[in-house]
């Protein structure tokens, strides 16, 4: 759908860009859209997960990583953009939210996208821990909507908490997001994981370790259509098989891709 | 083209629209009105396969590259769980095929067709047509190799023909020097059209390793910025062979469409363009209609119009 850039927000090396998308129908936490200014010089959209919505108003959390993601970054406010989704199928919050036991979010730098949306899914009287591992102190900052939300939460009575660590540093506290999942974890816990391949396999291996947890896992990959025509996004999964990140997943659970 | 009645002269290039997908992921509504004028599939292979491995597409300066590998559930799977639903679309089908052999394709094009005898009796071959794939870059063996030697390119079009009663068509891989010698090839051993181009086999580097980007290593280059290079292939193709030819390479707009029937395309394909805009064969269809209005001119004096002397 056409939409409209009616917001960008420089966060912590990463950009907050708010759409206006008449007719915008609600996204499921987890879900991604195709996004492509009308002026692009590419030739194709960029597989964006969303991060939050407010009617017709979609946020999408962007690392400007290449030329593509650069290019949307750099958008005038006003700029006419191109908006196919929600597409895909998101985290599955009937398991994750079944009040058995403790959700627990794991971000990974930009993997942090779909967060928002998904906190405001997860109501009272569940039990939230929010994970976020960021490269430095700068990238940390992008986290800010986020921990806003986590405030309010809290303060609407949810019992949400929210721990960050930066890799680069001195300081004793410095280290990986993987660190606190392994500090964390106990048996019981719904994971909802997103970020990069190796800090995802690693989660998963904790899970394992742990034992009696389970955990989605939102992936990425190159997208030309988006919608499961094109066999393009596929990532290897645990049976040795392919299956598409658009259709089949972006969120896929980890025994699925990972195995075990 | 054949014996298959299209409503317009716009349809999809193998693999690059999947309607039932598509259907799930956005609108229902696109099975019952589906953009293009016949429904070509993605490519069906006579055993399962899986693909290559990931990554399997980048995008490029105006266009893509993509090494999918031609994943399929296998011709079994196929025709019990896929061919109903197709044959239920509101629109004649292309279906497209792969071997690794001469024996693969005939028994894809047999075996399809024992299946469509026993679905609708003799009435199929106004609904069902073929193309044969020996063209796929991104495969090993059989396909694109059988695809770029005239004498095999023969025997393989004139043992599907003898099988296969319907429209049969032959897509061409422009990774040759002589396109129009595999065009006229087919042609002789009985193909009703000829298909052109698939992709141009290129390679891409990952920026900051600088090693080969692909899971496959080599790819398929598509897009507008083959669009030059297809016009050429179809250019030559209407010179040396007289059957219909689909045209295909970089289509995204309906100037590309003009070009491509001046160059000599009866029907034009929209490929990766479409990726991004899965409606866009009906959109251009649309504009090709006002283009003709507006001109009072009609499809059969713009086809070949290029090679007409000024």
């Amino acid at each position: 759908m056409l939409s409209r850039l009616v917001g960008s927000e420089a966060l912590g090396g990463m950009v907050r860009l708010t759409l206006e998308s008449p007719g915008w129908p609600g996204a499921k936490p987890g879900q991604f859209a195709l996004v492509q200014a009308v002026s692009s010089r590419h030739f194709l959209g960029r597989a964006l997960s969303i991060a939050d919505e407010r009617g017709d108003e979609v946020d999408f959390l962007v690392a400007p990583i290449g030329d593509g993601t650069r290019e949307l970054c750099a958008l005038a406010e006003g700029s006419e953009v191109w908006v196919l989704g929600p597409l895909g199928n998101g985290f599955d919050l009937e398991s994750i939210g079944d009040g058995s036991g403790r959700v627990v979010l794991v971000g990974g730098g930009t993997g942090i996208a779909p967060f928002p949306l998904l906190l405001s899914h997860l109501s009272a009287p569940l039990e939230v821990l929010v994970l976020l591992g960021f490269r430095d102190a700068e990238q940390a900052s992008g986290a800010e909507p986020l921990r806003r939300t986590v405030t309010r939460l809290q303060k609407e009575g949810s019992r949400c908490t929210l721990e960050v660590i930066i890799e680069e540093g001195s300081s004793k506290a410095a280290g990986k997001v993987t660190d606190l999942v392994e500090r964390q974890l106990h048996p019981g816990d719904r994971l909802a994981v997103c970020g990069p391949e190796a800090m995802a396999r690693e989660v998963w291996r904790l899970c394992l370790k742990t034992g009696n947890v389970e955990a989605w896992f939102s992936l990425e990959a190159n997208m030309a259509c988006g919608v499961g025509s094109c066999h393009g996004c596929v990532v290897a999964i645990a049976d040795g098989s392919y299956a598409r990140v658009c259709h089949e997943g972006p969120v896929f659970a980890g025994k699925e891709v990972f195995g075990g | 083209m054949g014996p298959l009645r299209l409503k317009h002269p716009l349809i999809n290039a193998a693999g690059t629209l999947d309607l039932f997908a598509l259907a799930e992921a956005t609108d229902p509504c696109v099975l019952r009105e589906p953009s293009v004028a016949a429904y070509v599939p993605k490519t069906v292979t006579l055993a399962p396969r899986v693909g290559n491995p990931p990554p399997r597409i980048l995008e490029t300066p105006e266009g893509m590259i993509n090494a999918i590998g031609l994943p399929s559930e296998g011709l079994e799977v196929f025709v019990a769980a896929e061919l109903g639903r197709l044959l239920s679309l509101p629109r004649p089908l292309i279906l497209s095929i792969a071997g690794f052999s001469l024996a693969e394709y005939v028994a894809l094009a047999s075996g399809l067709r024992q299946a469509l005898d026993q679905a609708m009796g003799q009435e199929w071959t106004t609904r069902v047509g073929l193309e044969l794939n020996i063209s796929c870059p991104n495969v090993h063996s059989g396909c694109v190799s059988i695809g770029s030697d005239p004498k095999e390119t023969e025997e393989v079009v004139g043992a599907v023909r003898e099988f296969w009663p319907g429209l049969l068509v032959a897509k061409l891989t422009p990774n040759v020097a002589d396109i129009a010698a595999i065009g006229r090839a087919a042609e002789r051993a009985g193909a009703d059209a000829v298909a052109a181009v698939n992709t141009f086999k290129g390679l891409v580097l990952d920026r900051v390793s600088l090693r080969p980007y692909l899971g496959n290593i080599s790819g398929g280059l598509s897009g507008p910025a083959i669009k030059p290079l297809a016009l050429r292939a179809v250019y030559e193709l209407y010179e040396k062979v007289s059957v219909p030819i689909v045209g295909m390479g970089g289509v995204a707009t309906v100037q590309d469409i003009l070009e491509f029937m001046a160059c000599g395309a009866r029907v034009v394909a929209v490929g990766s363009a479409g990726l991004r805009d899965q409606s866009l064969a009906g959109t251009l269809a649309l504009g090709l209609g006002s283009w003709l209005d507006e001109r009072g001119s009609s499809l059969a004096e713009l086809v070949g119009l290029a090679h007409a002397s000024a």
